[in-house]
């Protein structure tokens, strides 16, 4: 582990029971939640957000796993005209299932893991674990969150706005020009850019915030070489932030141009050039899918020493394999555009660049596994998430070594092999490590213990659910079934019936966990400082369970000798 | 010179039924437990096929390929069926050219790209990704029994060992550098320039259907619609797939596809002959096509272009050169005057180019005017 | 930026000192906001200089005078495209021709309006196969300029152009046979 603070090490407050007066001098309801300016309720509304915002991106996912269990139309018209539409339209229905398919990746990428990996852990546990006593510009923090609440509302607005064959923007969460210039009238595709435009906002301030926060507002003794690996992972982040997202801001802002202003940025029709927005926006979209995964490196990092009783094997490799994958992130952006027309010379350029950051993951990989090795392991729940995390990541990872020949991406490329692909590091590799996270530090936010049997049951449910939900899918894309499509060939039958039997799986899992987490702030016992016991050494365990309102008012001195 | 003829419906026309497609429940059920089955069989197939795979020395797998130049029989049914008269559409054979029920596999390849691509993901990538993964595998089940708290009770406080780290640095840069050189060597081959006189085919992309447009011959362009369910499953083709006119090339030929978008990006995938190329708009994109054998191949729209993105497939017919001609002549089309492309006797006969034809000269483009006086260099 | 904060622990958090790396952090979103406009002429410029996407050279006659011809033979194919809408014929008065290598040749589309209305239209292009396009060298092309045509009114448009010899050192390139120069017409937005 990075920091080896031991409470024998920090000031006498480390319990927080003289601070009480004082400290947890809480405002009132609305001040709190609504002009909240103190990073752990920030952190909290990021995290009911965005359990909100993925109950309805996974509702969306079970309407399109529902449509794809047999082949034929079965539910989209009714859905067409449940929505508003016109159900026996043949196109407005189609429209519809363009839709789901936007609003699934947009929803999961933008309002459910962002906010849940960086505004909510990131937020509740960066200024903790550096010892700060808050964020570096907290009302920024709260202008983040609303940003982020409205961008949503934006988003939602577009599903009910005329969209060209239908109502909704159904251009894909890529919203490829020309399908979304020229091919999608009215306002739907514009409220999805100004909703991409709102949060993209939020998400720089939020770098920033970090960014400066980390810098600057560490705990004496903390320096950058001894911060957990959770911080590193969050500081990688808000650099990846900083840098890729003002890029899709300038490219859907041309694109907002090009639809209602007669600009021709990317339209070949005045010289511009479709192909400029796909490389402007993987050059955004490439790091993203950093930006969702780097936290959740941090995280499992926290979690697989906690339970080995060991601090991090290689840390400093594990903190400067992020700095790698980030900087590599940035070069390889094409490798989603081979089929596009590139050049021999190009496509051999990303095939190798791309080849590259299986380097540094695989240090990562090792570098867990190496933590475990002569440890005293404990199978607590957070650590069946992360070891499930290790696996399926690796699962991922690897079919992202095939994918990465542009030879090969030639036949797979916009199959269903990539939708497996980026569900084995995203779904189940992003979001195992959301749920790792979240029972890991569930009691230190909350207050309550919650039922390991449960955590540990909805794991269950979780790994088999997604494994059969997601791992047919690289037969359909090897077969040659291409994403995005409502209906298909009878051939493709049998794994789409599985598939879809695994979101049941799934969808299991989820109700056990939301069963978990009232019965938890119900009925669960409360937590002590440090339930995890000798393993968990960040300071975060040295406050109590919830953490004073206010904490850190003496700054905690880092041993300065304390070696990792 | 250009006899535009326009096949077949509009898009517009194209309405497939919306009803529910489902049988009875008990056939479903039984349906289901049969492919069950079938999936079942196939994963022992696989199994089978990795095995030997990982046994095929990869020298076997490129002389496989290099064979796959060799010219092609001819003798099929279908050359039959054109003795007899006009062009008849080719029943398709299944399996062949189109996906497979519960199949778990790439379709089977009928190109020499397509086997040199399955041969690299087959031989080279899969077992060394299946490898690795048990290998991570492994070592977890192993730490997780090895260093469980009951069996080790007191945590060693190692967090370093610098060879180690070398070594999982290394290593896989090695396996990547050797992944990274068959690699490099299949997208040169993809990138093969197709001769000039190859047969070439101008795929259009449009908001919903295919346009394959002859330009050696004629300029015909064929318009291309998916075929209703009914229709599709009375022909004996799989639904979704089946079209109305499909793209008709020569067999054992390198063919040049070209590819344009005519309204937003398509693209044009035909997974078993490893091919796929966005169609941009306002850009012209090439691609190398060859097909060993007389065959339908199935492919599909693969670049999200709106409503009816999934209702817009792609099938072609390869068929042997003097079937494909009788073809193209049945088109209204004309055949090249030699095999070879209309080459121009000279440049030098680059002809009275700036005279106009039908319009006076002051209305043809004004930067063109004077350099055709001053193009006596041509020669 | 913080160097100063990378290498020592940081000293008691100033207001000052947050505002101070809180800027930087923006100025750097901003320069990459700004990189991502400059991306549209940066691009155009960097497909000019070095052919990517098959975009074509353009010299003047005098540079095209000083091109050495070779013996070799390059067939090139010509392809014409019109946007959905723009109710003009257009099309290469040959598919295919021949040319040698180094010498300058003519070429000839044929656009016709078939509307009752005059239409200004704008071309794009780009060669393939896209390796190619640095060494397709276009001294005059009716592409460099908008078109306005009457209705009915049918015109020539020629082409002058030349391949580079260099294509034939070339690596990438040595094994092309054919190029093809594609043409998409669009009506011009501006008139």
């Amino acid at each position: 582990m990075a920091t080896t603070a031991t409470p024998e090490t920090l000031p006498v407050h480390d319990d927080a029971h003289d601070l009480h007066s004082h400290a947890d001098h809480k405002p009132p309801f609305f001040q709190r939640w609504f002009m909240s300016t103190n990073h752990k309720d920030i952190g909290t509304l990021y995290l009911i957000f965005a359990i909100f915002a993925g109950v309805i991106g996974g509702a969306v996912s079970g309407i399109m796993r529902a449509e794809l269990a047999a082949p034929g139309i079965q539910y989209l018209s009714w859905w067409t005209s449940f929505l508003g539409g016109n159900g026996a339209n043949f196109d407005e229905t189609l429209h519809l299932w363009n839709v789901l398919i936007s609003a699934h990746g947009l929803i999961m990428v933008f309002f459910m893991v962002m906010p849940a990996v960086i505004g909510g852990f990131g937020n509740w546990f960066v200024p903790l674990m550096i010892g700060a006593p808050d964020m570096a510009f907290p009302r920024m923090n709260n202008i983040s969150f609303w940003l982020t609440f409205f961008a949503f509302i934006s988003l939602m607005t577009s599903a009910f706005m005329p969209g060209g064959t239908g109502m909704g923007a159904g251009t894909g969460w890529t919203v490829y020009a020309p399908l979304s210039t020229s091919g999608s009238p009215g306002p739907a595709v514009d409220f999805a850019i100004f909703s991409l435009h709102l949060a993209g906002a939020a998400s720089i301030m939020g770098a920033i915030n970090f960014i400066t926060t980390i810098f600057n507002m560490r705990a004496p003794g903390m320096t950058l070489h001894k911060m957990p690996l959770f911080v590193w992972s969050v500081l990688v982040t808000a650099f990846l932030l900083l840098l890729a997202l003002p890029v899709l801001a300038a490219a859907i802002t041309m694109l907002l141009t090009d639809r209602n202003f007669g600009t021709t940025f990317f339209d070949p029709a005045g010289g511009g050039d479709p192909i400029l927005y796909q490389h402007l926006f993987w050059f955004f979209g490439h790091p993203e899918v950093y930006i969702m995964i780097l936290p959740g490196f941090g995280i499992v990092s926290q979690i697989v020493s906690t339970f080995s009783k060991k601090p991090v094997f290689g840390y400093l490799g594990m903190a400067y394999a992020m700095v790698a994958i980030g900087v590599v992130g940035f070069i390889v952006w094409a490798h989603h555009m081979y089929t596009v027309g590139l050049s021999v010379n190009e496509k051999m350029y990303f095939t190798a660049a791309t080849m590259v950051i299986a380097v540094p993951t695989g240090i990562k990989i090792f570098s867990w596994i190496a933590t475990m090795w002569g440890g005293s392991l404990e199978f607590k729940s957070p650590m069946w998430w992360a070891l499930g995390f290790i696996f399926l990541f690796t699962v991922g990872g690897v079919t992202g070594v095939v994918l990465a020949n542009g030879g090969i991406d030639d036949n797979l490329h916009d199959t269903y092999y990539v939708v497996a692909h980026f569900h084995y590091v995203l779904s189940l590799g992003a979001v195992t490590a959301l749920f790792a996270g979240w029972w890991y530090w569930f009691p230190k936010m909350f207050g309550k213990m919650h039922s390991e049997f449960l955590a540990k049951l909805q794991f269950v449910f979780f790994f088999v659910g997604v494994n059969t939900l997601f791992f047919p899918m690289h037969f359909l894309g090897m077969q040659g079934m291409p994403r995005r499509y409502p209906d298909y060939t009878p051939a493709f039958e049998l794994w789409n019936k599985v598939a879809t039997d695994g979101y049941m799986i799934m969808s299991v899992s989820m109700l056990i966990f939301f069963v978990n987490v009232i019965y938890s702030l119900v009925a669960g016992k409360k937590a002590a400082p440090n339930y995890w016991g000798e393993g968990a050494t960040t300071l975060e365990w040295t406050l109590s369970s919830p953490p004073p309102f206010h904490q850190f008012e003496t700054l905690p001195v880092i041993d300065d000798k304390a070696a990792h | 010179m250009r006899a535009t003829t326009i096949r077949g419906r509009s898009g517009d026309n194209l309405v497939p039924d919306l009803q529910l497609q489902r049988g009875p429940i008990v056939l479903k059920i039984r349906k289901e437990g049969d492919r069950l089955v079938m999936g079942i069989r196939r994963t022992v197939q696989f199994i089978a096929g990795a095995a030997t795979s990982l046994a095929i020395l990869p020298q076997v797998a490129m002389a496989a390929v290099a064979t796959a130049d060799a010219p092609v029989a001819v003798a099929t049914a279908a050359a039959a069926e054109v003795a007899t008269g006009g062009y008849v559409p080719m029943k398709p054979t299944p399996g062949k050219g189109m996906p497979e029920d519960g199949a778990i596999w790439f379709q089977d390849q009928y190109s020499p790209i397509g086997d040199y691509g399955s041969w690299m993901h087959d031989a080279i990538l899969m077992p060394l990704i299946t490898v690795i993964t048990l290998f991570v595998l492994l070592l977890m089940l192993w730490v997780m029994v090895r260093y469980r708290k009951s069996r080790n009770p007191v945590a060693s406080k190692t967090s370093h060992n610098t060879l180690i780290e070398v070594i999982w640095t290394g290593l896989p840069v090695l396996i990547l550098l050797g992944i990274a050189v068959p690699s490099i060597d299949l997208l040169a081959t993809q990138y093969e320039s197709p001769p000039k006189n190859a047969v070439t085919v101008k795929v259009n992309g449009y908001q919903w259907y295919w346009g394959y447009e002859y330009p050696d011959n004629g300029g015909f362009e064929v318009i291309s619609n998916m075929l209703p369910e009914a229709e599709a499953i009375a022909n004996g083709e799989p639904s979704q797939l089946a079209v109305d006119n499909r793209m008709v090339v020569p067999v054992g030929v390198p063919i040049r596809i070209q590819t344009m978008g005519m309204d937003v990006i398509h693209s044009f995938a035909v997974p078993s002959l490893w091919f796929k190329l966005d169609a941009v708009p306002g850009r012209l994109n090439e691609k190398t096509m060859f097909i060993k054998e007389p065959g339908v191949y199935y492919g599909q729209c693969s670049e999200l272009c709106g409503a009816r993105h999934g209702y817009m497939p792609i099938a072609v017919e390869a068929l042997p050169m003097a079937q494909y001609e009788a073809w193209v002549l049945e088109q209204g089309g004309e055949l090249p005057s030699s095999k070879q492309a209309p080459a121009k006797a000279a440049p030098a006969a680059a002809t009275p180019a700036a005279a106009a034809v039908a319009a006076p000269s002051d209305k043809t483009a004004p930067e063109a005017e004077k350099p055709a006086a001053a193009d006596s260099t041509t020669a | 930026m913080t160097s100063a904060n990378f290498a020592t622990p940081s000293d008691s958090n100033t207001p000052k000192s947050n505002a101070k790396v809180g800027l930087s952090a923006l100025g750097i979103a901003l320069a990459m906001l700004g990189l991502g406009y400059a991306s549209v002429p940066l691009y155009r410029m960097f497909c000019q200089v070095t052919g990517l996407n098959g975009t074509t050279q353009r010299v003047d006659a005098a540079q095209a005078n000083a091109v050495a011809i070779t013996d070799k033979q390059m067939s090139i194919r010509f392809d014409a495209n019109t946007a959905p809408g723009l109710a003009w014929d257009f099309r290469p008065e040959r598919a295919t021709e021949t040319v040698t290598i180094g010498a300058r040749d003519m070429a000839t589309f044929l656009a016709k309006n078939n509307s009752n209305r005059p239409i200004t239209g704008t071309a794009t292009f780009n060669v393939t196969p896209v390796q190619a396009g640095i060494y397709f060298t276009k001294v005059q092309c009716f592409c460099f300029t908008e078109q306005t045509l009457q209705p009915g009114e049918e015109v020539r448009m020629p082409v002058l152009f030349y391949v580079d010899p260099a294509i034939i050192d070339d690596p990438d390139t040595a094994d092309i046979e054919q190029i093809t120069l594609s043409y998409t017409f669009y009506e011009s937005t501006k008139g």
